[in-house]
């Protein structure tokens, strides 16, 4: 697996390459935007992308779009910027997930196992088989059990959980979510989103209150857990 | 006192020339009008006075522009205008009704500080005449005499006419001075609290740092000669000190963002309580004691306007407070209900409680820029708090704490309710 790290700060960059490479990723490095512009030219084959947004020669978003233009290669954003509608924006904009420093190596990759796990299947499902904390989801057959026993979802409910399904492990923004499951004119019906997870979460959780499964990201949209 | 009540006297020399009689009657006028220009000069000396003292006590000067103006034009009995200047920035303040021309005259006299016009040394020619609002080292205004023409003032009434505008003048002046002494007394206050700040900013950065600090250079000088659970047990104190650290941060720009001038960009939505206090939840299952938070939702709350990461941020800040400062085996309660037109979010914890001297302090202690009472406040009473309260407010809601029953406190915040918006026809 080859990995291009695009971070300016040097200590970070040495710290997670460190980290990346006992985990047997092989990491290439970039501290501008010209030198990972150069890296996804020449280097071949990269597998995933770990982005810092402020650069000394431009904001990382630029190579966002740059590649999301060319391919779907799994990029991960990594900044210090705490800011939800940046988030929003990166994520609609094709950012697979995004990490606010500092963060933990760990959560590091599990988001980057999750993304590899999506690589390339833009159009198709990486899973069609869901199974977590006593749930299976089975795209295919359009069938959702809880504990074994066959539980009956309102075809939106179904919609709205596929849609989660598709990218399991991923925040899916409100916005992406609504045009999705309701249709491009109603991106901004929030509202119906919170009625729905509510009865999702009340059909297939064990403690509503308290999710395992259907997660909230607070102002920025909702994520089903990894499955496992 | 009308400017053409000038005695032509000349005739009465001619007559008074001729004849004993005459000579006489010359004295006599001439002694009238000797007392009559001594009554003047009294009168005038008098309205200045009068006016000098009105200046003098004047808190805004500019308020009696219109007593000047009426001075003014019953001394040459033509329409008077101004312009006034009162503090450097600000925009100019114009009486009685110049026209544009008489305006620009206006301006032009005010910025170069000279009279303007007939009986002056530039513009004779002019109709109007301009005399300046002068200041001790500038203008700060300037008056026109509308019409005036040929007959210009006699010189103890242009010297008179002048005066007053320079009381108005110096009186504005003061006012700028007191104005900019004000200003500068402000910012030195702004700038000492912010200094307080910063010095608590660095103070409560500084723990978790020792900590860390301490924890790293053990692993890094004594690694070899401590056991793997030791090693563990420092690397875990690391991390969670540096999340510590990362917490501080988030509140501290975040009470900076919210405490900016002009109202701060919120991403409100119609949020659900239950989705804000499972995500909380979430975060704080995380921490090795964070399974002592119990959690208690009014199932019939309605949807809430409000800022999902606002509110995230005030839960984890109230909840870390409750766990951190009461004993380790004790519940934290976080409980939402509705109360009235209000949801209620209480955290509720059985720590050692806070002094009622500080009920309400315990806010802003951070904020106070009194460092000694910095030094003093309750526990938990950081930029935390403060930024809690920012966030309440920022919403249009009302965080407070209150001392529970049987020993603790409860923070409560006291969001409003807000009409639902329509949901799709159900179900789909």
């Amino acid at each position: 697996m080859k990995l291009l790290l695009v971070e300016d700060d040097r200590e970070l960059r040495v710290t997670l390459r460190e980290a990346l490479a006992v985990e047997g990723y092989d990491v290439l490095t970039a501290a501008s935007l010209a030198d990972a512009r150069a890296q996804l030219a020449h280097a071949g084959p990269i597998d995933a992308v770990l982005l810092d947004l402020g650069l000394p020669d431009g904001d990382g978003e630029e190579l966002l779009q740059a590649l999301r233009r060319e391919r779907s290669t799994p990029l991960i954003v990594i900044s210090a910027r705490q800011v939800e509608g940046q988030k929003i924006r990166l994520l609609d904009a094709g950012a697979d997930d995004y990490l606010v420093k500092p963060f933990g190596i760990g959560e590091l990759l599990a988001r980057l196992r999750v993304a590899l796990r999506h690589r390339g299947t833009v159009a198709q499902p990486a899973l069609t088989l869901y199974r977590r904390a006593g749930l299976e989801v089975d795209l295919a057959a359009h069938r959702v059990k809880r504990d074994g026993a066959d539980v009956r979802l309102t075809p939106t409910e179904f919609k709205l959980l596929a849609r989660l399904v598709r990218q399991a492990g991923q925040v899916v923004t409100h916005r992406r979510l609504l045009a999705d499951v309701w249709g491009p004119d109603d991106t901004e019906q929030t509202h119906y989103l919170r009625l729905y997870m509510a009865q999702l979460r009340a059909k297939l959780e064990a403690d509503p209150a308290e999710p395992r499964v259907l997660l909230t990201e607070p102002g920025v949209g909702y994520r089903i857990a990894e499955p496992g | 006192m009308p400017l053409r009540t000038v005695t032509p006297f000349l005739p009465w020399i001619a007559i008074g020339s001729l004849t004993g009689l005459a000579w006489a009657g010359w004295r006599l006028r001439g002694a009238w009008a000797s007392l009559r220009a001594a009554q003047r000069a009294a009168q005038l000396e008098r309205a200045q006075r009068e006016f000098g003292d009105l200046m003098r006590d004047a808190e805004r000067p500019e308020a009696h522009a219109h007593e000047l103006l009426k001075a003014l034009e019953s001394l040459a009995g033509l329409p008077v205008a101004a312009v006034l200047r009162p503090s450097a920035g600000e925009q100019e303040l114009v009486f009685g009704e110049p026209d544009a021309n008489a305006l620009a005259g206006l301006k032009l006299c005010a910025d170069c500080g000279r009279a303007l016009g007939p009986g002056t040394d530039h513009h004779a020619g002019e109709p109007d005449l301009y005399l300046p609002l002068r200041g001790r080292d500038a203008a700060l205004g300037a008056v026109t005499l509308r019409g005036i023409g040929t007959e210009a003032l006699a010189p103890d009434q242009f010297a008179h006419a002048q005066a007053l505008c320079d009381q108005m003048g110096l009186a504005l002046q003061r006012r700028r001075v007191q104005d900019e002494a004000r200003q500068a007394g402000e910012l030195a206050q702004v700038q000492s609290t912010r200094n307080a700040m910063l010095a608590a900013i660095s103070h409560d950065y500084r723990t978790p740092l020792a900590t860390i600090m301490g924890s790293a250079s053990s692993l890094q000088t004594q690694g070899e000669r401590l056991t793997p659970a030791q090693r563990k047990e420092l690397a875990d104190r690391i991390v969670d000190e540096t999340a510590r650290l990362t917490r501080l941060t988030d509140n501290t720009l975040q009470l900076a963002r919210l405490g900016a001038p002009g109202v701060a960009a919120l991403r409100c939505d119609w949020e659900s309580a239950e989705e804000i206090v499972g995500a909380a939840l979430r975060r704080v299952r995380r921490r090795p004691d964070g399974e002592r938070v119990k959690a208690r939702i009014d199932p019939e709350l309605p949807l809430l306007w409000c800022d999902a990461a606002l509110m995230s941020q005030l839960l984890d800040n109230l909840v870390d407070n409750a766990l951190k400062y009461s004993p380790a085996e004790a519940t934290v309660e976080l409980v939402v209900r509705r109360v009235g037109e209000e949801a209620l979010f209480a955290v509720r914890d059985r720590g050692p409680g806070i002094d009622p001297a500080w009920r309400e302090r315990v806010f802003d202690a951070f904020q106070r820029g009194d460092l000694a009472a910095f030094a003093q406040r309750p526990s938990g009473a950081g930029v935390g708090l403060a930024v809690c309260r920012a966030i309440a407010e920022a919403q249009g809601g009302v965080l407070s704490l209150r001392p529970r029953g049987h020993g603790g406190c409860s923070f409560e915040f006291r969001l409003p309710l807000r009409a639902a918006p329509e949901l799709p026809e159900a179900p789909i």
